[in-house]
């Protein structure tokens, strides 16, 4: 039995080059009052870095010069990916468009919502939210109750989403919704493209347990829109957000959350510490080594036009486990004062309180499992 | 894989499966020198099958997928060692050697050398670095065993010749066990989903409990992270140096055996813990593997004090520059 397909990896030949590329720009442009902003950076949004990675063709690298793209491989658009992950950078407005809404919207959307929003989410200035979550619709999906009804040639959108990250730095969404009136669990089903200052649409904050900003209620109230709207075919929208959730769910920010702060209590022990913090670091470098290239051979996979949604979903668990579990480890070898204003106590205090959210965002533990579980034969 | 490796996948595959752990090396060597395994990574001039440490990679992890009781890693490893050596014989490796090197003689103790009785010669580690290769010849022998029931001898030199070699046996072995331990974490992953899918309990199969799937889906993502793992390591020592690598590596595996073989034995109840069930070949070569050629504090000092040293700011360049 063999889960895992075990490619060996190629790197881009111009790796390095692109890598300092990226460091530079880091170098000069990411210098966080808040060392807490260096940790989970891709929840931390700068409108300002965003662009200044657009104007650096640093974004939508693999998408088509059409619409405002690079045409580079996967594989030198993730090296970017784990640059600017690793150096804590502040990438988190223009994330999921970058990540999703854009290869999403190309793949089923009408040429004029491709036209209208992909240039400039390549430009880092039109950012994006998933609309998948409601209130009684989590990790059960197939609930979704929010409607869209046909009125002459437009589409009606009535209800409600929830825990939408980044809606409010959002200009678009791209939301499943019931497109068929009585159709039940994952039938009748469609993903449509929603500016978010369309009428009938409002936003309302959710704080964390930090007191963070970083998801939202967005309720629908008879928003109105054009029939171009509709990606892709109407009714198979769940097919398409399962395929959205291998794109979601493969990339590397999600074993890379908390990377700032191993690199930070390297800094702190300094170049002689004692066994038993030598023996973490060994351990949590071991860790990171073997998630870096699990995570790029999925990376490897896409580009060769396979959708490895086993292997993302593997990535994922064990990438979640691993960034999920190192606050503790390193709050328990090392006497920190939390109340403290250093780097390291921050960070750590910081994440500790984030950190459960790792295994939940993006499909819970839970529910992963269970796919690798169905993968195995056992259901 | 290529086509090539394809085919030597199939062949060696075959050949462990019906060897297994109940293979001895009197009964059945004869059949790995007939296949000319032991020259796997031997250039073709000489003779061998030109092949690279990816390639020994397939071989290894099979013969721990089969739990195959003969000593193939060990011969593969130690030829390469011996090119160009007049050393003859089989050869096998050990994991720790204790003495003196005076010149061209070495006179101590080497520990942990596999299935060795009837060896050539043993390439044992030098505590200086690089490996030293020793003629059994005149050398005195004591058996032992690890808790798999695999040999494991002592052996006592007394001024007996010695070889040189720059590479290092103790990281080669270390990847030999992590490329096993791979091979054996799948085999036992294999079992346990066949057990749980034929087992019934409260009227219907145990895969259909939900503790008993996600225990398992947890067993995959181990073994998954096990077989990564064994590939970068097999990548670096075809790029060159891997001290980092091995470590890593080692460190990755060895905690995957023991997820792995607890969900393992678990999924499994009683039947998993007698002696007709194929489980234990399995998993009591995992745990002996996860001491074998360095355990979790070995490599952990060795790679956190790598990493501390170079500093905070090298951290990630360093990571990244492995691979670029």
């Amino acid at each position: 039995m063999q889960t895992f397909a075990i490619e060996p990896l190629s790197w881009p030949d111009q790796s390095a080059e692109l890598r300092r590329k990226v460091r530079d720009l880091v170098a000069r442009h990411v210098h966080p009052a808040n060392p807490a902003d260096r940790t989970n950076c891709w929840a931390v949004a700068d409108p300002a870095f965003s662009r200044v990675l657009g104007e650096a063709g640093l974004l939508g690298m693999t998408w088509p010069k059409e619409y405002g793209g690079h045409e580079r491989s996967p594989l030198e658009r993730y090296i970017v990916l784990e640059e600017l992950l690793a150096a804590g950078a502040p990438v988190g407005a223009h994330w999921i468009a970058e990540r999703q809404t854009g290869t999403l919207l190309m793949r089923y959307g009408h040429k004029d919502e491709c036209r209208r929003w992909v240039p400039g989410m390549a430009r880092g200035e039109i950012y994006a939210c998933i609309g998948l979550s409601e209130p009684n619709a989590g990790s059960d999906l197939a609930a979704v109750r929010t409607t869209a009804r046909r009125d002459g040639g437009e589409w009606v959108i009535d209800g409600q989403k929830v825990w939408t990250t980044n809606a409010h730095n959002a200009h678009v969404m791209i939301a499943l919704v019931r497109s068929e009136e009585g159709s039940e669990r994952n039938a009748g089903l469609s993903q449509f493209i929603i500016p978010m200052d369309t009428p009938g649409l409002t936003v309302r904050p959710i704080y964390d347990l930090t007191g963070g900003h970083d998801f939202n209620e967005v309720f629908f109230d008879g928003v109105r829109l054009p029939a171009t709207a509709l990606l892709g075919v109407e009714g198979e929208g769940w097919k398409q957000a399962t395929a959205e959730l291998s794109l979601e769910r493969s990339g590397p920010e999600r074993y890379l959350s908390c990377l700032t702060l191993l690199t930070e209590l390297i800094r702190a022990v300094g170049p002689n510490p004692s066994d038993s913090v030598r023996a973490l670091i060994g351990r949590l470098v071991s860790e990171t080594w073997t998630l870096r290239l699990m995570s790029a051979s999925v990376a490897a996979q896409i580009a060769q036009g396979v959708d490895p949604a086993l292997e993302a979903t593997i990535v994922k668990d064990l990438g979640n486990s691993f960034e999920q579990a190192m606050p503790a480890l390193i709050q328990a070898a090392v006497e920190t004062d939390l109340s403290s204003d250093t780097a390291l106590p921050i960070m750590l205090g910081h994440l500790l309180q984030v950190s459960p959210s790792f295994s939940l965002r993006g499909g819970t533990r839970e529910i992963l499992k269970g796919i690798i579980a169905r993968s195995l034969g056992l259901r | 894989m290529n086509d090539q490796q394809n085919m030597v996948a199939d062949m060696v595959n075959s050949l462990f499966a019906g060897l297994g752990p109940k293979a001895t090396v009197a009964a059945d060597w004869q059949q790995i020198e007939e296949l000319g395994l032991s020259t796997l990574l031997l250039p073709e001039a000489d003779g061998g099958f030109g092949g690279t440490w990816q390639d020994a990679l397939i071989v290894f992890r099979l013969a721990g997928y089969h739990a195959l009781a003969l000593p193939v890693p060990e011969a593969v490893i130690s030829a390469r060692l011996a090119a160009g050596t007049c050393l003859s014989g089989r050869g096998t490796i050990a994991s720790r050697a204790e003495g003196t090197i005076d010149g061209t003689t070495f006179t101590g103790t080497v520990h942990g050398a596999v299935a060795s009785e009837g060896a050539g010669f043993i390439a044992a580690p030098d505590n200086t670095g690089g490996t030293i290769l020793l003629d059994t010849a005149n050398a005195k022998r004591t058996a032992a065993t690890n808790p798999a029931g695999e040999s494991r001898d002592v052996w006592q030199f007394d001024a007996a010749p010695a070889v040189r070699v720059a590479d290092d046996v103790f990281a080669l072995g270390a990847f030999a066990r992590v490329a096993q331990i791979a091979g054996g974490l799948d085999a036992a992953l294999g079992l346990s989903v066949g057990y749980v899918n034929d087992r019934n309990q409260f009227g219907r199969p145990l895969a259909k409990f939900q503790a008993v799937q996600q225990s398992l889906a947890t067993f995959a993502c181990e073994s998954a992270a096990a077989n990564c793992a064994a590939m970068g390591l097999a990548q670096a020592l075809d790029r060159g140096a891997a001290s980092y690598e091995v470590a890593a590596a080692k460190l990755r595996a060895n905690r995957a055996v023991g997820v792995g073989t607890s969900a393992a034995h678990q999924a499994h109840g009683a039947i998993g813990f007698t002696q007709e069930y194929a489980l234990h070949p399995i998993t009591r070569r995992l745990w002996s593997a996860r001491s074998e050629f360095g355990g979790d504090s070995h490599w952990a000092a060795i790679l956190g004090g790598l990493v501390a040293a170079a500093g905070a700011d090298r951290f990630w360049a360093d990571l990244t520059a492995l691979t670029d």
